[in-house]
């Protein structure tokens, strides 16, 4: 087996999101049953495995990749529980994400090449202090020669910062709930929202159609009278 | 009559060489000329593609009329046009013009563009002994008159007149006569919508109760509130701000406000919806 590629899983951090996890990921390793180098026969499994410093454990809040041809992915973790302080050989490895569809039809295109963000709440077990996590990458079609994931990040929890002047109608996006039990006097608001919407387009028009020419009046205050025009 | 109708030479008799061709209003001799030839030379090619092209911008709902009033016109362009009187010379200019304004939507914005510029033209030339150019007493007038025959309320008309209307002695430019054009068919547009929405808001029992109508107009006025992002950004800030839901929160928040039940005519309404609108025409200085 020839040594694994680290390469350091570190990108920019966008401006809303924490920083990712500092963590070494190693390139796929394909998963073979016999000899690699005489068998011809391409395996449809790889694992990533990503090693992450083991002083510093992570509370995992995110995992953020891009896919490349890989059709269904399977995430385990090695955590790290209080119990287990003493005896070193017994940390556990559980699955928290078993074979997340990455593509709907592993044959074709649809989701080759899609970036993808796997949330704590969607993984079937608590991923707090984590010391490793193993990527486990399946292609069962014969089209793909390779397949992998690129771009691979972690994002640990509880770094959350608002941004400042963030406006507040972005953060309204989610349709507010319709009160119940609207007044009866209250007009369609679906109508409402039409009409006013064509009235501002109108209003946002003619704001937008603004004319810079000038008349080049001189008069001040309305009068020509020559003794208040002005010098300057 | 001779003058008015050119015949084309018909081709030679073969018998009697004597007779010569008999109506031709001579200018000279004519060589026999293809029908295209012909078509071309007397412009007629050109003025049918132009009332083709204008056909094509207007579509109006009786193509026949549109066009007999069309050449009409274009009959008073020509010479004879320019010989009547002055004043009365005038008013047909005006006439005119405002007859080219009303060939487009203003939202059609190429051709109401080129619709305004014709219009520029046409009032410009005036008559023989003026000097050309648009002066502030017909820029006044037509406004004036495209917004009586769009039948908004005078008040309103006024109030958009004082932003945008010049003097009389003033040489009013190109762009400003456009903008003074748009802003009136816009405006004439905005009371429309809001008579419309003003129907949406009675629901059909004549008068609307006023916290609701203030409760629509507030929020219209805080989304047209200046905000320095880009386009995009306030299309989706206004979007988010006047939708379905918003409205109906607003609404139904005003509603619960524990005033005593007064109502909004339609005159009141549409003045303090068009002000919202006047606000934000940038006035002629």
């Amino acid at each position: 087996m020839e040594p694994p590629a680290p390469s350091l899983g570190h990108g920019a951090g966008f401006p809303m999101a924490p920083d990712p996890a500092l963590c070494t990921v190693r390139s796929p390793v394909a998963l073979q049953v016999g000899d690699v180098k005489t068998d011809l026969a391409r395996p449809g499994v790889a694992v990533i495995d990503v090693a992450l410093p083991p002083t510093q454990p992570l509370d995992l809040q995110e995992i953020v990749f891009k896919n490349s041809y890989t059709a269904f992915l399977t995430v385990r973790v090695q955590r790290r529980r209080p119990c287990d302080v003493g005896r070193e050989g017994a940390r556990k490895w559980v699955t928290c994400l078993w074979n997340h569809c990455l593509m709907p039809s592993p044959h074709t295109e649809a989701g080759s090449q899609d970036y993808f963000s796997v949330f704590r709440h969607q993984m079937l077990c608590d991923v707090d202090q984590v010391t490793a996590v193993r990527l486990i990458l399946r292609q069962p079609s014969p089209v793909w020669l390779h397949f992998t994931l690129e771009e691979l990040r972690l994002y640990p929890r509880g770094q959350q910062s608002l941004q400042t002047g963030f406006p507040s109608w972005l953060s309204n996006l989610a349709p507010q709930q319709q009160p119940e039990n609207l007044h009866g006097g209250v007009p369609d608001p679906e109508k409402v929202s039409t009409e006013v919407q064509q009235l501002w387009v109108l209003t946002e028009m003619i704001r937008a159609n603004q004319t810079a020419a000038r008349i080049g009046r001189f008069d001040v205050d309305g009068c020509y009278d020559i003794n208040l025009l002005s010098y300057t | 009559m001779a003058a008015c109708e050119k015949r084309r030479s018909a081709p030679a008799p073969a018998t009697g060489s004597g007779l010569v061709e008999p109506v031709r209003a001579g200018v000279g001799v004519r060589e026999p000329e293809s029908e295209a030839e012909f078509l071309l030379q007397a412009g007629v090619t050109s003025m049918v593609r132009e009332a083709l092209l204008k056909v094509l911008e207007a579509r109006p709902e009786e193509p026949v009329s549109f066009l007999a009033s069309y050449f009409e016109k274009l009959v008073l362009s020509g010479p004879q046009g320019g010989a009547a009187g002055d004043r009365h010379g005038q008013q047909q200019r005006l006439v005119r013009a405002l007859w080219y304004m009303r060939l487009a939507h203003h939202s059609h914005r190429t051709a109401f563009n080129n619709n305004v510029s014709m219009a520029y033209e046409c009032l410009s030339a005036r008559g023989r002994r003026k000097k050309p150019g648009v002066n502030g007493k017909i820029y006044s007038e037509l406004l004036k008159k495209i917004c009586q025959d769009g039948e908004a309320p005078e008040e309103i008309v006024s109030s958009l007149l004082r932003k945008i209307q010049c003097r009389d002695h003033e040489a009013v430019p190109f762009d400003v006569f456009r903008y003074g054009m748009l802003s009136c068919f816009v405006l004439l547009e905005f009371v429309a919508k809001a008579d419309t929405l003003y129907d949406v808001l009675d629901d059909g029992s004549g008068v609307a109760d006023k916290r609701v109508c203030q409760a629509v107009l507030g929020t219209l006025e805080d989304a047209l509130g200046a905000s320095d992002f880009s386009v995009p950004i306030r299309y989706l800030e206004a979007g988010s701000k006047l939708g379905p839901d918003c409205l109906a929160l607003a609404m139904d928040r005003a509603l619960l406000e524990r005033k005593i039940c007064s109502s909004m005519n339609r005159e009141e309404f549409l003045k303090k919806a068009t002000g919202l609108f006047i606000a934000k025409v940038k006035p002629i200085d």
